[in-house]
């Protein structure tokens, strides 16, 4: 379903969404940062500037308990935490590289094991997404097979009009239920034309070639090259909309304390460290090596995606300027000779 | 002339330098800036063949602390012969420091310094041209612009120094002004958008320990998970560890994907170091650093 609506209406949708008390999450600003936070007021919204964590922090937050324990003499109580308690939420200004990572997510969320924590919010959870007008050179969503007006993910997908307001076209049922409640803030699309879409920063990737260069080559020294300069950070990881590893932690004391799930990276020497010692990637490469395997030749093994959206966030916020982009031409330019 | 084309020319010098140690066997490796992918991206690149030297530049870009690639997990380098390594003044401060501390060996060392007249605060969008508003804060306040006691300084002659209002004096004295339920309430929304990437850590010279406290889970010292108690935690134990020592490169500010300004901590320790025990750190070599040794001269009024 194809509708429009006006800049102000736009605002009074979020008011009426708030007044009713759903959550609604959208980029604003904290101490000076852009995050997707929960909105108090329309124009806390800001719409010009792509969030520093991605939106996948909606579903999988950065830190949460899972359950409670509390020792009493011999006994133990544990208090699991109730995924049934997750508020209805709207998530709104979303860009296409962030939406589109969501259903990437679901693949792993629901294969073996169904991670309730993210299922839940996920069913709860309506993604208003917001189409890109504008894109840096660390921009590459159209060279990993996505677009600026890019729907996937996006529950409704709003275009900037040239007069102001958005065209709003529903891409399921949820989308087409906040249409459908909200009416009368809608209208039919009129003759105002959208916004040019932002210009493709770089030339496709072709990932299928890329795939059968890292299906041949884990061991190579192209990773020495690549990564000696990564300082084993998890930047890229924890800005990324796609990377989902996590680590347990019991902490409290003996008496009484929580089990808390919270963002790992593969990055950290830690992450592969044995109990006995042993590290299988003791060395910075064989990490990197693994960010690059995980996203674009083991997602695709198992669940037939890749693993990388094009948001650019871990190329500008790389500490050292590692550009995964760059590597990736690299990468084909070997699978190529 | 401009500071482009100054840069150039320490680029051009750089390149000829690292080519000839490289070539002569003064040198087994040397570690500098690189162009990258972006317009006007620069990345850190570790170099072994003269040839290669090629790709070296310089430019407002190159923001990184290279002495971090010779400490700690950096594995990576070639460990026999000397190495070449590409400095800033603020840079040269945390390799004096690294010597004072045994970590680094002069004569394994072939400094090349760079004449600088500043970088950039953020490399986001590393095609932003430096000038008042882009230049990074340590710059604003830089009296080391030219790095004492290097092997070799490309011969250039820098533009006199633009007076810029110092930002971390004026950030500090705004929070001493505020009550300490303030100052607390504004640590603690800083501290509250940290997710433990531990990039401040990674790019910090004097962050060399094998295996760090906060890495520890048996016994857990500190709270390893992104949550309020242990980020405040962990940002209070990294600041009091740096006391003394941190001489102020602010590579930790810079990368942190956060924006939390977390060399106003570092600042406002190192003036606390040079009110309390006259020390600054970078300016020379030492084996022990003010809370590291005692001294009958130091104030003990605290004690009651």
């Amino acid at each position: 379903m194809q509708k429009q609506i006006a800049s102000e209406n736009f605002a009074a949708l979020l008011q009426a969404l708030i007044d009713a008390g759903t959550r609604v999450v959208g980029p604003k600003r904290v101490a000076g940062t852009l995050l997707y936070e929960p909105l108090t007021a329309p124009d806390e919204l800001v719409l010009d500037e792509l969030p520093r964590r991605s939106v996948k922090e909606a579903f999988f937050p950065v830190c949460e308990d899972l359950l409670t324990y509390e020792k009493q003499g011999q006994e133990v109580q544990v208090q699991d935490v109730d995924p049934a308690r997750f508020p209805d939420t709207v998530l709104v200004g979303v860009r296409p590289c962030d939406a589109a990572a969501i259903p990437v997510l679901d693949a792993v969320f629901s294969w073996d094991y169904k991670d309730q924590f993210f299922l839940e919010r996920r069913a709860r959870t309506t993604i208003v997404g917001l189409a890109c007008t504008t894109a840096d050179d660390a921009c590459f969503c159209t060279a990993v097979g996505l677009a600026p007006d890019e729907p996937r993910g996006a529950d409704l997908l709003l275009t900037p009009l040239v007069g102001g307001g958005y065209l709003a076209e529903s891409h399921s049922e949820k989308g087409e239920a906040l249409l459908q409640t909200h009416a009368d803030l809608f209208s039919e699309p009129g003759i105002d034309q959208p916004l040019g879409l932002a210009e493709p920063q770089t030339t496709p990737f072709d990932l299928k070639k890329i795939k059968a260069w890292l299906d041949e080559h884990f061991e190579d020294q192209a990773w020495d090259g690549i990564a000696t300069r990564c300082v084993g950070c998890g930047a890229c990881a924890f800005v990324c909309p796609a990377c989902h590893c996590f680590d347990i932690v019991d902490e409290g004391t003996e008496k009484s304390g929580k089990r808390r799930k919270f963002w790992d990276a593969c990055g950290f020497w830690k992450f592969t460290h044995h109990a006995s010692g042993h590290n299988p990637r003791d060395f910075q490469p064989k990490r990197y090596r693994n960010r690059i395997m995980h996203k674009f030749k083991y997602y695709d093994d198992k669940f037939g995606q890749t693993l990388c959206t094009g948001c650019g966030r871990c190329v500008r916020l790389c500490p050292v300027g590692i550009d995964i982009a760059g590597v990736l031409e690299e990468i084909e330019k070997k699978a190529n000779d | 002339m401009t500071t482009e084309t100054i840069y150039n020319a320490v680029g051009e010098a750089i390149r000829i330098e690292a080519g000839r140690i490289l070539s002569d066997g003064t040198v087994t490796a040397v570690v500098g800036y690189a162009a990258a992918r972006r317009n006007g991206s620069a990345q850190p690149v570790v170099i072994t063949k003269p040839d290669d030297a090629a790709r070296l530049i310089f430019s407002a870009a190159c923001v990184n602390n290279l002495a971090v690639y010779l400490t700690k997990a950096k594995k990576e380098l070639p460990r026999e012969g000397r190495i070449g390594i590409v400095v800033k003044g603020c840079d040269l401060k945390a390799l004096v420091g690294l010597l004072g501390e045994s970590q680094l060996k002069r004569e394994e060392l072939y400094i090349i310094g760079v004449p600088c007249a500043g970088v950039l605060g953020s490399t986001l969008q590393p095609s932003v041209e430096l000038d008042a508003e882009s230049i990074a804060d340590k710059c604003r306040e830089c009296d080391d612009r030219m790095p004492q006691g290097s092997d070799f300084v490309p011969l250039v002659e820098l533009p006199e120094q633009p007076a810029l209002d110092k930002k971390y004096a004026a950030e500090i004295a705004r929070l001493e002004a505020l009550t300490p339920a303030e100052r607390w309430a504004y640590w603690q929304q800083q501290f509250s958008k940290c997710i433990k990437c531990y990039a401040c850590r990674q790019v910090c010279p004097f962050c060399f320990c094998e295996q760090c406290l906060c890495d520890r889970n048996k016994p857990q010292m500190v709270e390893g998970t992104p949550r309020p108690a242990g980020n405040t935690a962990w940002h209070i134990v990294r600041a009091m560890h740096l006391a003394g020592r941190c001489a102020g490169c602010a590579e930790c500010e810079r990368v942190c994907p956060m924006d939390i300004p977390l060399n106003l901590l570092n600042r406002k320790m190192a003036r606390e170091l040079k009110e309390l025990f006259q020390s600054e750190a970078g300016f020379e070599v030492r084996e022990k650093g003010p809370l590291a040794t005692f001294s009958e001269t130091d104030d003990e009024s605290f004690i009651k």
